[in-house]
């Protein structure tokens, strides 16, 4: 007894180690991680204080501090070299706390409230800055932003390698932002635009003198631009791709509000002129559904043939809108293109199976797949493309004729990471293709609105004790799912973080118990790891699950998403009581990048819709909608609105 | 024999400042035997060759009185062992009064594993996984003798793994896990959960 006593006065605890090695220990943390050991005793709340003011990294994404919560985080510290906010909370006078000079990397999200000192700031203290990202800067009413901000961040960063300006910057008059440009720093290589007019660009990087081979003044050195335009134009296309001698990425999105007409479009002429100085990598040519239904009509096959001939060092393609190009013209794509890692395709009306008819005999080898909205892809198709083993992200949303003979195929890749298969015509049948293998290696899976799982292919797919590396898990719009199926996910303890389960009917309290309740696999923690719930729109929901949503349960919980007409009261003492909560009432998409998620997948919120009601409903924009069934949060209205106004002011 | 001058013992000793006062005793003795040993070697013949000799191997001694034996290149991997070496201290038993034996079995198997040749990554990093798959308690040993002996590889390993098992988890989690009783006040503690409350809920 006494030895045993001895042995356990002598053995080290966690706060007996010397404070060195606990700040060592510590450094590693994540702020969130950091706040909490400093919670447990004295020693750790010393080290806790003292790490933070030389750890180099502090990222806070996850919530949005006011800026009292902020003020102990971000103490003096010499060293920080690396800063990303959420700043939803925060306004100009926080402004001395976020802009340090040791700074290298600064992102700040969300950035509605502050005015364009936060530019000129950042301009005039950060000089070694070499990565820059500000959201929606000053986009709250009342907050002024000059070209004489731009200008000054631009002339103060020399060391600028990265820019990511994520607000609309067409509102800077024309020329003065041309002449701003000429200031930035010549070791800018990347460069990100939230929304810019097409017209803007293409006065930007016009070469003034003639020859045009002659270097233009602006931006020499981008090696990647990704621009959310207006209407993605032949003049703007070749404006860039003859200007920017070092492009290896090209990322353009636009989302047209009218119907693009011959001279603001992108026709084939536009392809052929893409990756004149050959270094291109990375194409990305997306027209979003944002506002009208539209593609880009005037590009048929030939134009993918021309853009193939020069495009054949290319590893990742995205195409997003091409409803004209056949087969004929994504085959070209597959066998010019030998290193393509990635390819990625949206609305391919016309893309059918023949597509990888042939894929063995490329020595492709694809990584990244991503096919949506394909409905001419059948189960054959698949098959052919699962000869690419290495496939680790796989895409096939919306493919609705995708049955259970293609899971079949998936089952067998060994490496597939995030697997998406909403929408399709699979069976409880097609999942048990999963099992064992695939299941296993998968970190998100996405199975929503294929209406005819039920519970039982949910349980079988997670029996057995294996460990499951499932993060991700979407289950929405599917009928037939009931708390059993949920008891099934608690049992088999996935260590889920993320879990949607909106407009399933069956979905009850009992869910909601069985998640609070879940057990981790690993020792030590107590309670459901869960950070994303999304319980929209369930039917079994009442007041009972309210007691199981408040603390000390789901401790990690930052996302929650609930219909507030079930009990608006006790909604919103759950968001009193649980103020870093962000709870959802309308049916708004949760989760810290939304916009990633929706990714044109506004268009799920057109499921319960039949396919008379999508034919009545067609080509109007998804906002106007009143319809019951329609999930589109009425918050976002007013803001396209808004952007409505700016178009036509131009 | 030259006077060793011992330096002054402060107060606030440290444990870097233990270490390097240790390792400056061990050059100046060692400097005495090896200025020794080399004013009778140089009475021998001179052209006598090495013979060839099995790989060299360095002793360390744990608290226990324990030896054990590993490579030099090997414990090339340790700052503190490579100083030692070449210095040449390194041929009498190193004595290592605050690692214990079981703890110091398994360094040396760990510096013995990360000097083989021809493992590659992926083995290696199982390996490191299954090293630190032991008691809390045993890995803190680990960190003060990788801290000891300098040998950053395994410093990194094993602070990761702490680090892991502190990550994402709420204060009673981490209270629980390694044992740690709060010795706040009621006071202090209400204002620590309400600065801290966004982190954990």
């Amino acid at each position: 007894m006494g030895e045993v006593e001895e042995e356990e006065a002598s053995m080290v605890g966690l706060d007996q180690l010397p404070s060195a090695l606990l700040a060592t220990i510590m450094v590693k943390l994540d702020v969130s991680s950091i706040c909490s050991v400093g919670s447990t005793c004295k020693t750790f709340r010393h080290c806790a204080s003292h790490v933070l003011s030389f750890i180099p990294t502090i990222h806070l994404l996850e919530i949005a501090p006011s800026i009292e919560l902020l003020r102990p985080l971000l103490p003096p510290n010499p060293l920080m070299r690396s800063l990303k906010m959420d700043c939803d909370r925060l306004n100009d006078s926080a402004i001395r706390l976020l802009v340090r000079p040791s700074l290298h990397e600064l992102h700040l999200h969300n950035c509605a409230d502050f005015s364009g000192k936060l530019l000129s700031e950042i301009g005039s203290q950060c000089g070694d800055l070499k990565s820059l990202y500000l959201g929606s800067v000053a986009e709250n009413r009342g907050r002024a932003l000059h070209v004489s901000d731009l200008e000054e961040l631009l002339s103060g960063c020399t060391q600028l390698e990265a820019l990511f300006l994520m607000f609309d910057v067409s509102i800077f008059i024309r020329h003065n932002f041309a002449r701003a440009w000429a200031l930035a720093s010549t070791k800018l290589t990347s460069l990100e635009i939230g929304y810019i007019s097409s017209v803007m660009i293409t006065e930007l990087l016009h070469p003034n003198l003639e020859p045009p081979h002659i270097q233009p003044s602006v931006l020499p050195r981008i090696q990647k631009l990704s621009l959310s335009v207006d209407y993605i134009t032949d003049a703007m296309v070749g404006t860039i791709s003859r200007g920017l001698l070092s492009l290896t990425h090209l990322d353009l999105r636009d989302a047209p509000i009218i119907e693009p007409r011959l001279t603001f479009d992108l026709t084939n002429s536009g392809l052929q002129q893409i990756n004149q100085h050959g270094k291109l990598r990375h194409l990305s040519l997306v027209r979003s559904q944002e506002f009208l239904v539209t593609y880009f009509k005037r590009v048929n096959d030939l134009g993918i043939l021309l853009m193939a001939d020069s495009c054949a060092n290319m590893e990742s393609i995205y195409l997003g809108g091409f409803c004209r190009v056949t087969d004929t013209g994504f085959r070209t794509i597959l066998h010019s293109c030998s290193s393509l890692c990635k390819l990625r395709v949206a609305h391919g009306t016309l893309l059918t199976n023949l597509v990888f008819h042939d894929i063995r005999a490329t020595s492709l080898s694809l990584t990244h797949v991503s096919l949506r909205w394909c409905n001419l892809l059948t189960n054959l198709g698949v098959k052919n493309l699962v000869s690419n083993v290495d496939l680790r992200v796989l895409d096939l949303r919306d493919c609705k004729s995708l049955g259970d003979e293609a899971l079949r195929a998936i089952g067998t890749l060994p490496k597939l990471k995030i697997l998406q298969l909403d929408g399709s015509d699979i069976t409880d049948m097609g999942l048990s293709y999963l099992r064992w293998r695939v299941i296993t290696s998968l970190t998100s899976l996405s199975l929503r609105g294929c209406k005819r799982l039920t519970d039982k292919g949910i349980s079988l797919l997670f029996e057995g004790s294996s460990k499951y590396e499932l993060q991700e898990l979407d289950l929405s719009n599917i009928p037939s799912i009931s708390d059993d199926g949920i008891f099934s996910l608690a049992r088999a303890r996935l260590p889920i973080l993320e879990l949607r389960l909106r407009q399933c009917p069956l979905i009850g309290d009992t869910s909601i118990m069985a998640l609070a309740s879940m057990q981790a696999r690993e020792e030590g923690w107590q309670g459901s790891r869960l950070r994303l719930l999304d319980l929209h729109n369930c039917g079994g929901i009442t007041q009972l699950s309210f007691r199981w949503l408040k603390r000390p349960y789901f401790p990690r919980l930052r996302w929650l998403g609930l219909t507030g007409s079930v009990n608006r009261d006790m909604v919103d003492a759950l968001a009193r009581s649980r103020p870093f909560l962000h709870v959802a009432c309308h049916g708004e998409e949760l989760g810290a990048d939304p916009s990633n998620r929706l990714d044109d997948s506004y268009m799920r919120e057109y499921e319960d819709l039949d396919e008379f009601e999508q034919w009545l409903l067609g080509g109007e924009d998804s906002g106007d909608n009143d319809d019951d069934n329609d999930d589109v949060d009425d918050e976002d209205v007013p803001m396209e609105v808004a952007e409505f106004d700016a178009e036509m002011e131009e | 024999m030259r006077y060793l001058a011992l330096p002054l013992l402060s107060q606030n000793l440290t444990e870097s400042t233990a270490r390097a006062q240790t390792l400056s005793l061990y050059l100046q003795l060692s400097l005495q035997v090896s200025l020794s040993q080399r004013n009778e070697s140089t009475m021998s013949s001179s052209s006598s060759s090495l013979p060839s000799c099995p790989k060299k191997v360095v002793t360390l001694k744990s608290s226990e009185g324990e030896t054990f034996e590993i490579e030099e290149i090997a414990a090339l991997q340790s700052k503190t062992l490579e100083n030692m070496i070449d210095e040449n201290c390194a041929d009498t038993p190193i004595p290592l009064p605050n690692i214990k034996g079981k703890i110091l079995a398994k360094v040396v198997e760990y510096c013995n594993k990360h000097a083989e040749v021809g493992v590659d990554a992926e083995s290696l990093r199982a390996w490191d996984a299954e090293f630190v798959n032991v008691e809390n308690t045993t890995v803190f040993d680990y960190i003060l003798a990788a801290n000891f002996l300098e040998i950053p590889t395994l410093l990194d390993l094993t602070c990761q793994s702490v680090a892991d098992m502190i990550k994402g988890k709420t204060p009673a989690e981490i209270e629980k896990t390694f044992n740690i009783k709060s010795a706040f006040t009621p006071e202090e503690e209400e204002q620590v959960r309400r600065e801290n409350q966004w982190a954990f809920e």
